[in-house]
Order: structure tokens, then C-alpha cells, then sequence
């Protein structure tokens, strides 16, 4: 799949080479049309490795040559100078955009890996700092139980000591169950702010963040969306935070995979029984057996270096949206992650 | 070797120094319910300013603090020779930390919430041990003093005889009689309270072992 989309991809530029060489032989030696290669080499950028562009730049120099060579019109000197023009132009013009795509790589490469530098340090303070505050009264309470037991097992018990130990108790159960309920309120803090959205336009803008993810790991994304979907009534950050998470988790599951034919991320968005459904899948290593429970759980991750945490608040922002979220699955290999969304009709009175 | 120190009647105290209340006031309930005697305080500071009994104790420290940290507290003491030992309880600890702490001489590093018998038995290694220490000290003490009322001539005789040699031979280093050798020697070792030339000598080492 992917292989003769670049097959066809070098075709077009070399018809393009070819074109500017074609028009290069009919007109005079002294228009220096071979300096319009260059186009060739700007967009070979865009669509070719690194490698290619270099082969893609000599074949235009080749070609820029071979018409100085057949131009039957006008001056030779002049011609000379010409096609020199036009080498060190197209010379040139590769070197540059190799650097600058280069140097743009390492940006994207660089912004993130701090991004998940930061991800992963501002989780671990925080779960440190929960366990923490929910240790202290659990430790508390632990200790009045044991003194409770030992002023009960007294000959002759000494009550009025359990009962002490007792409300302490409570009272630190209390206190652990007060943390929890900040905590929530913490994670609540930043009430979804809902909007009437485009379905398909979501979802693009989202997987546009990925193309550069895309690019560079040499993953084909197959997107469809059915056609005269409902808008939906939703958190814009929100849901596309679920999308991307599904899509990065897809795309760490394909980077160990080698068939280049299996290397597509799925993205699917449609209208099943009444609801918005909406599937990312992958042809990765799958999930193994229990793990269809657990990857929601917090803290739980099936990756050497995962937090845990990105299905889980995903599934939370699902449902807070009144959506589901489950993962199965595919019956040859990798797995796809599903979740649906109310579908609202945006004036119910009309429908009655 | 005598016991004559006072220490060992006074009533073992377990000091816990906690910011938190509720672990606090727990922790005491706790050590009550097992008939030991302890103090609370919210702070290392707190700890410091407060008058201690003159007892065998040990320490319950937290690691995280506001102000001066447990870890942190730990090397204060190591440097104002406050012999306490240590054990630390933490509400998340990692091994780092706890490695950092038992190199420091902590006795044991809990993690809250921590099995209470695995505190009990800590506390009590921690009384023993200190204890211990405080009748090391005592006796030295009281071997220093003993060892301050000899005078001059009876320190020298101590020092030779001590060395291994024979009463003849330290008279005939100091260049006393024999007569006045054993007198001297029959005296120090009074004083001494030593009932024998082996227990003169482990004396003789505990009191180098201090000078140096």
C-alpha cells in the first residue's frame, strides 16, 4: 500500500523532471529553464526520505545536463553558464531544505520527548504526593486498631481506651475519605466546556497533530468517517485528547511491527444504533487475555516506560460525556479501541 | 564489672516526632496500650527545645517534614552526638531514601502503614540497644572517676603492671622498693574496684579505648 503510493509519488516528480528537461531542450540555450528543477527538489522534500531527495536532485542535475546537451538553439557559452546556474541552484536548494527538514525533525523529536519528560514527572509528584496524604491517616489508622485490640484483649478490657482508639478511628477514616473527595474535585476541577461540533472536523484537526508522529514512524492513517454524521455536543480539548490518546497508544503498539503492510492506524467514526461510534485500531502485538479489564485502570499500563494514566482519564472524559469506552480484539492481530457518544439531535422538539 | 549506675531503674521513653496529629496521637495510644511510656512532637524543633528525661529512649522519626526532614535531622543529630537510635517511618518511601537513612545507623526503616509487632519489635531492639549504650557510658564514667583518684605514683604502678610486668621489675623501673610497689598496687587496685590483675587490665583497655 504504502509502497506504490511513493512509487507513484517519484513517478509524478519525474514526469515533472522530465517535463522542465523537455521544455529546457526547446527553448534557446540562453533561458536557463533547468533552474525550475529545483521545484522538483522542494517537493521531493515534502514527500520523500532523505536518501530519495539526494537521488531525486542528482537525476534532475542528470537531466538539466542532458538538455544543455540536446538544445540545438542559441549560444553555447552562454548555455554553459546557464546549466551551471542551474546545478549549483538545484545543488544548492537540496542542501538547504535536507538541513532545514532535518532540523525541523529534531524539533518535533525534541518538543516530544520534553513533553512526555514533563508528562511523566508531573504524574509521578502527584501520585507521590496522593500516596502521601492517604498514608498518613490509613497509617493512623492502623495504629489505633492494633491499640483498640490490645486495650480490648486488657484483663479486664479497658473501654473506655478502645472506645478512644475507636473514634479515632472513624475520625481518620474520615479524614482519608475527605483527601479522595479533594482529590476528585482537583480532577474536576476544569468542567468541560461543551459545544456543538462537526464529527469529521474533530476528528481531523486531532489526527493532524499526528502527521509528523505519522511520518516518521512510516504509519499509514485510513480515516472514515460516514457521511452526514449528527454534530455532537462535546468538549473540543477533551475528545480529541481521547483520539490522540487512542491514536499515540496505536502508534507505540505498530513501532515494533516491521510489515510495512500491516503499519495503518484505523480511524473510523459512524452512527451505530442511535449512537456516535468511533473505533481507532492498530495491527500491533494486541492485548493479552486479562488485560482487556485492566488497561483502564489507573496506574496500569502495558508499556516499560507508560504512567498508566491516559486510558483511564480517557475513559473518565467518556464517560463524563455519557459515552462508553472498550476495547477489543481484531481477529488477526493488534487491537481497537471503541467509544460511543450520545447522538443528539440538536432540537428535540422538532423530532416529536 | 559492677553495675552501680541509677539508669537502669528509669522508665524506658519512646520519643515520636510526627507532623502529623492523628499519627501522633495513635502512635502514643499505641505504645500505651503495650505499657511504654513515650513523648510527641510536631517538629524536630519542637524535639530539640523540649526538656528529655534521663532515660533509655529511642526515636520514632518521620521522614517528610515541613521544615527540617527526618533524613535531614538524622545527620544534625549524628553531629551534635545525640546517641538516640533511630527509626524511621515514612507515609512513601523509596529505596533511595530508606538506603540513605540505614546508612546514617538507622535501626529500621517502616513504611506507613506499617505492621504495628514490626514497630513494637523495633522500638524494643531500639530501648535495648540504647540501654545498652547508656550502661557503656555509665561504667566508663565511673571507671574515669575511679581511675581520678589515683594519685600519681599509683597511676604509674597501674600503668606498668598493667604492661605485664612483675612487681620487681616496676620497682626497679621507678626506682622505688618492692615494699612500696605493693602497696601502691594493693591500693590502686581498692580503688579501682578490681578483684583481680585480669579485670585491672580490661579496665586499663576501656579507659585507652576512650582517650583515643
Amino acid at each position: 500500500m504504502r509502497r506504490t503510493q511513493l512509487t507513484l509519488r517519484l513517478l509524478l516528480l519525474l514526469g515533472l523532471a522530465l517535463g522542465i528537461a523537455a521544455i529546457d531542450t526547446v527553448t534557446d540555450l540562453e533561458i536557463a529553464v533547468g533552474v525550475f528543477q529545483i521545484v522538483v527538489v522542494l517537493i521531493a522534500v515534502r514527500l520523500l526520505p532523505a536518501r530519495a531527495v539526494a537521488g531525486v536532485s542528482v537525476a534532475c542535475m542528470v537531466l538539466t545536463i542532458l538538455s544543455y546537451r540536446y538544445t540545438r538553439f542559441g549560444d553555447s557559452e552562454a548555455g554553459l553558464i546557464n546549466v551551471l546556474i542551474s546545478l549549483a541552484a538545484i545543488a544548492g536548494t537540496t542542501y538547504l531544505a535536507l538541513r532545514l527538514s532535518a532540523a525541523i525533525g529534531t524539533v518535533h523529536r525534541t518538543r516530544a520527548h520534553l513533553a512526555h519528560i514533563a508528562r511523566v514527572n508531573m504524574l509521578g509528584e502527584l501520585a507521590a504526593s496522593i500516596a502521601h496524604e492517604v498514608n498518613q491517616p490509613l497509617a493512623a489508622v492502623a495504629n489505633s486498631s492494633s491499640a483498640c485490640l490490645r486495650w480490648m484483649a486488657n484483663d479486664p478490657p479497658n473501654l473506655p481506651k478502645a472506645r478512644q482508639a475507636v473514634e479515632r478511628i472513624l475520625a481518620d477514616t474520615h479524614r482519608a475519605s475527605d483527601i479522595i473527595a479533594r482529590l476528585r474535585g482537583m480532577a474536576r476541577h476544569q468542567a468541560p466546556t461543551k459545544q456543538w461540533l462537526n464529527v469529521a472536523d474533530t476528528v481531523n484537526a486531532a489526527l493532524r497533530l499526528l502527521a509528523g508522529e505519522l511520518n516518521e514512524q512510516n504509519i499509514h492513517l485510513r480515516v472514515q468517517i460516514q457521511e452526514g454524521l449528527p454534530p455532537m455536543l462535546v468538549d473540543e480539548v477533551q475528545i480529541q485528547q481521547v483520539l490522540l490518546n487512542l491514536a499515540m497508544n496505536a502508534i507505540d503498539a505498530l513501532r515494533q511491527v516491521d510489515d510495512d503492510d500491516r503499519r495503518t492506524l484505523d480511524v473510523r467514526a459512524g452512527l451505530e444504533a442511535g449512537q456516535l461510534h468511533f473505533s481507532v485500531s492498530d495491527q500491533g502485538k494486541g492485548l493479552a487475555g486479562n488485560d482487556h479489564e485492566r488497561v483502564f485502570d489507573a496506574f496500569y499500563s502495558t508499556k516499560p516506560d507508560g504512567m498508566g494514566m491516559g486510558l483511564a482519564i480517557s475513559r473518565s472524559i467518556i464517560e463524563a460525556h455519557d459515552g462508553r469506552i472498550w476495547v477489543a480484539s481484531n481477529p488477526q492481530s493488534g487491537a481497537t479501541f471503541h467509544f460511543t457518544l450520545p447522538a443528539v439531535t440538536r432540537e428535540p422538539d422538532e423530532q416529536n | 564489672m559492677s553495675r552501680t549506675d541509677a539508669h537502669d531503674t528509669a522508665e524506658p521513653m519512646v520519643y515520636i516526632v510526627d507532623d502529623d496529629s492523628s499519627v501522633r496521637a495513635s502512635l502514643q495510644d499505641l505504645l500505651a496500650s503495650v505499657g511504654l511510656a513515650s513523648m510527641a512532637f510536631g517538629s524536630a524543633r519542637e524535639f530539640m527545645q523540649a526538656r528529655l528525661p534521663d532515660a533509655p529512649a529511642c526515636l520514632v522519626l518521620d521522614v517528610r517534614m515541613p521544615g527540617v526532614s527526618g533524613l535531614d535531622f538524622q545527620q544534625d543529630m549524628a553531629r551534635l552526638n545525640i546517641l538516640v537510635p533511630v527509626i524511621f517511618i515514612t507515609a512513601h518511601g523509596d529505596i533511595p531514601m530508606s538506603v540513605k537513612a540505614m546508612k546514617a545507623g538507622a535501626l529500621e526503616f517502616l513504611t506507613k502503614p506499617f505492621r504495628e509487632q514490626d514497630l513494637l519489635d523495633a522500638i524494643s531492639l531500639g530501648l535495648d540497644r540504647d540501654q545498652l549504650r547508656r550502661q557503656t557510658a555509665a561504667t566508663l564514667d565511673e571507671l574515669r572517676r575511679r581511675h581520678g583518684t589515683l594519685n600519681d605514683g599509683e597511676r604509674e604502678v597501674m600503668a606498668l603492671v598493667v604492661s605485664g610486668l612483675l612487681n620487681k621489675q616496676v620497682a626497679a623501673r621507678l626506682g622505688v622498693s618492692e615494699v612500696t610497689v605493693k602497696v601502691r598496687r594493693g591500693a590502686l587496685m581498692r580503688k579501682m574496684n578490681a578483684d583481680s590483675l585480669a579485670t585491672l587490665v580490661k579496665m586499663s583497655e576501656k579507659l585507652k579505648d576512650v582517650d583515643r
